[in-house]
């Protein structure tokens, strides 16, 4: 009787515990998860991203206005709060399986795992594009969509070496993100580092070892820099502002004497793409094509 | 008139410096010398004198309205008030002009520094340390307005470039709003008697025979104006209006006819000086003028507190 029982809990628990539980990584390292959670809510912009480019559909969102391309993923969700702090009275009454969050509401997340099992999916520093990599990997495994995931980490390689290929010595690159009148620039480390880093596009400044938020820069210093393309991400136009959009910031004699000033080489990336949702499937996908035509106009 | 000697020497010498320091090598023939000085060099170096005149003015009627010396524009919610109305502008109609935006925050200015002086009215005088006190708190309560919508509407870095000071961003072009400070400067010049007498207080100014209300509101109309065009062009950059006045003064008494320029000279130098600091300190990135002059003015501010040998002047 005794080792039938036995057997039987032999028998049934790994099959329990599979059922339950999958084992992924997130940013603070290998995290037990419930398999196949029903009702996801996604705090960060990336992480809901991606599990749309996944063909899942969050319940909880945060209060932001999406870039464009995620309209559809934020259509009949219920606002859990804001970027950086959830609203944890709704999501206590919501009671969802899974929360993710990242980025911005990473802070957050102890708090929250009192609420509803959450995971932290950041994806920061100089191993953005590994990690965003990964993300993909991990939410294929929650949910049992490893196929999909393999298939959209597939297409984003392909993505990639075609990126490469169209920038192989087209010269170097200087990554600028304009706020009201100024400018900083960033770095192979920093937010957009993965432009440089997983494309392969030469750095026109390689001291440049910038921080999440860049280095404020004078126009001088993009002068006597004087990159051969100047890829632009407009903080104003990220925030739905067109007021003072980039162009107008970067129109002026110092800059239109660079290379890229006088090759017209200044490509204005779309920056609610790369910043609200950077480090998303789609978003990268999204950038990445932008840079291929930029320097292959032609072959996309 | 050796004082005026010494006064355009250094302001001489520190424009030279200005136009020498930064990222492009002005001798190294890769990029047109002439040009650079135009658009970035020459341009800047003005931004920066008539930031600081202005903001060292605007700090002098602030201190004789209220009869305190150790207040100033950004220590009684001025550049905070001018942040609030230029992000209600920037929300409400992004496309706005220039002028629109300036008006605005001027006006909004205008409106929280009366609101101020409101709230003077009742904060008792005999401890001149306590009038400060207020117009922090009320300068934080402002500004906790500010950066609460600017947080809801994700808008934080925005504000932050009217938040520190800083001329990165003052090219031939972009600054020349800040011209209408020396014209201020001029008005102000021209009606130092009367801010003299503003600094007397209600009844003895009424006594002279002065309209002090028009007077008083006047004052902080052309205080409004400075303080909004510095934090629309530049940004807001703290303690100017503290520290220079009170330097002057120490150094050279009361008479607001003599010390004015004297004021607005001060204030000039020693902003462009802190903007020349910070194109060198972290070459070649930038580190906010407003930033260095804090940590400076901090420092000036306590000596004169402290350890500065009083002199008496008529």
């Amino acid at each position: 009787m005794k080792t039938t029982l036995a057997t039987l809990a032999l028998a049934v628990i790994p099959t329990f515990a599979l059922a339950q539980t999958v084992e992924v990584e997130t940013a603070t390292g290998r995290m037990a998860v419930p398999a196949a959670p029903k009702i996801i809510v996604a705090l960060d912009l990336a992480a809901i991203d991606d599990l749309s480019a996944l063909g899942l559909k969050v319940a909880g969102v945060p209060d932001i206005t999406p870039p464009a391309y995620l309209a559809e993923a934020f259509a009949n969700t219920k606002i859990v709060g804001t970027l950086f702090e959830p609203d944890f009275e709704a999501l206590a009454v919501m009671a969802p399986d899974l929360i993710v969050a990242g980025g911005r509401s990473q802070t957050q997340v102890a708090p929250l795992s009192q609420i509803a099992p959450t995971i932290d999916m950041t994806i920061s520093g100089d191993e953005f594009f590994t990690q965003a990599e990964a993300r993909v990997v991990a939410y294929g495994e929650i949910f049992g969509l490893e196929g999909k995931a393999t298939t959209l980490l597939a297409d984003l390689d392909a993505a990639v070496a075609k990126s490469k290929l169209a920038a192989e010595g087209k010269g170097d690159v200087l990554i600028l993100l304009t706020n009201g009148g100024k400018v900083s620039a960033y770095g192979d480390d920093s937010r957009f580092g993965w432009l440089h880093t997983a494309l392969g596009l030469p750095e026109a400044y390689p001291d440049l070892t910038a921080e999440t938020h860049g280095e404020a820069v004078s126009f001088e210093f993009v002068a006597d820099v004087n990159p051969d393309w100047i890829f632009v991400v407009d903080r104003g136009a990220a925030i739905g502002q067109d007021g003072e959009a980039a162009a107008v910031t970067l129109d002026n004699p110092l800059v239109a004497g660079t290379n890229a000033g006088k090759a017209g080489q200044i490509v204005y990336l779309d920056s609610a793409r790369l910043y609200l949702s950077g480090g998303g499937i789609q978003s990268m996908m999204g950038t990445i094509a932008e840079v291929t035509s930029a320097f292959a106009p032609d072959a996309s | 008139m050796k004082l005026w000697i010494i006064a355009i020497l250094t302001l001489a010498l520190l424009v030279g410096a200005s136009c020498l320091v930064g990222v492009v090598d002005l001798f190294a023939g890769n990029l047109d010398a002439t040009m650079v000085l135009a658009v970035s060099r020459l341009p800047r170096t003005f931004a920066a004198l008539l930031a600081g005149a202005g903001l060292a003015l605007a700090g002098v009627v602030v201190q004789m309205s209220v009869q305190n010396r150790l207040v100033e524009p950004g220590l009684v919610g001025t550049p905070e008030s001018a942040m609030l109305g230029l992000l209600a502008v920037t929300l409400l109609a992004p496309g706005a002009t220039l002028m629109v935006k300036m008006s605005v925050a001027a006006m909004s200015a205008l409106i929280g520094t009366l609101g101020f002086l409101w709230l003077a009215r009742n904060v008792p005088r005999r401890d001149p340390v306590l009038l400060p006190l207020v117009g922090l708190i009320y300068g934080g309560i402002i500004g906790a307005a500010v950066l609460w919508l600017a947080w809801t509407t994700d808008l934080v870095q925005y504000i932050g470039i009217w938040q520190s000071g800083e001329f990165s961003g003052a090219l031939r072009g972009r600054y020349e709003l800040l011209w209408v400070v020396a014209g201020i400067a001029g008005l102000l010049w021209l009606s130092a008697d009367r801010i003299t007498i503003l600094g007397l207080g209600e009844d003895t100014a009424r006594s002279l025979g002065l309209d002090y209300r028009q007077t008083l509101l006047t004052g902080l109309v052309l205080v409004s104006v400075i303080v909004s065009v510095v934090v629309v062009s530049v940004g807001s950059i703290p303690f100017v209006g503290l520290v220079v006045p009170n330097v002057v003064s120490r150094w050279r008494g009361d008479n607001l006819r003599r010390n004015l320029p004297l004021v607005a000279w001060l204030g000039g130098c020693m902003v462009l000086a802190c903007d020349i600091i910070g194109r060198l300190i972290r070459y070649p990135y930038e580190v906010p003028a407003g930033t260095i002059f804090a940590v400076l003015g901090a420092g000036i501010f306590l000596w004169l507190l402290y350890a500065a040998p009083r002199r008496a002047h008529g």
